[in-house]
């Protein structure tokens, strides 16, 4: 039953790389491209990575270290990424 | 295991094209961005499956402090541009 389980998290987890990364080849704007991304990226892995949590609840310091930066670090990489990528305003 | 694997491999394709095709600075950036997460994910993953935690630590290592020089890189090219 728990496998089962952490299969499907794996599974969501690749359904959603894949969602998010394809609008990646197409000829939109950043912005529009890097909220695909951002969604995709951190969503999916958070699944996958729960997903292993389940696989092995001993290890379960690690895993939750890595949940957690995951939904720090690309909040926060998403936030500068669009931040940088604007077109220069003076903001004074 | 396999087949998460290729799956995995698959989806990491597509940011690899993407950053080898297009030319535009932030593009390519977002799609490095893309593919660090994604190995590192990666990483845990064969650790997991592998029951081996020295990888398993570089995954999370990755993951806990990595994107923070992608987040340098991108002020750096920001004020380059300015200049």
């Amino acid at each position: 039953m728990i496998d089962l389980l952490s299969y499907g998290c794996i599974g969501i987890g690749i359904f959603f790389w894949f969602w998010g990364t394809f609008p990646l080849l197409g000829e939109r704007s950043v912005l529009y491209k890097l909220h695909a991304l951002s969604v995709a990226d951190t969503l999916g892995s958070m699944s996958i990575t729960i997903g292993l949590l389940l696989k092995i609840p001993r290890e379960w310091p690690l895993i939750l270290l890595a949940l957690i930066s995951l939904a720090i670090w690309n909040t926060i990489l998403g936030y500068v990424l669009a931040y940088c990528s604007l077109e220069q305003e003076t903001h004074d | 295991m396999n087949g998460i694997l290729f799956a995995m491999i698959l989806a990491l394709l597509i940011p690899m094209y993407e950053a080898w095709k297009d030319d535009d600075v932030w593009q390519k950036m977002l799609a490095f961005a893309s593919i660090a997460t994604k190995t590192s994910i990666m990483i845990l993953v064969v650790s997991v499956f592998r029951d081996d935690w020295n990888i398993g630590v570089t995954g999370v290592i990755i993951l806990s402090v990595g994107n923070a020089g992608l987040m340098l890189l991108a002020h750096i090219v920001k004020r380059l541009n300015e200049i």
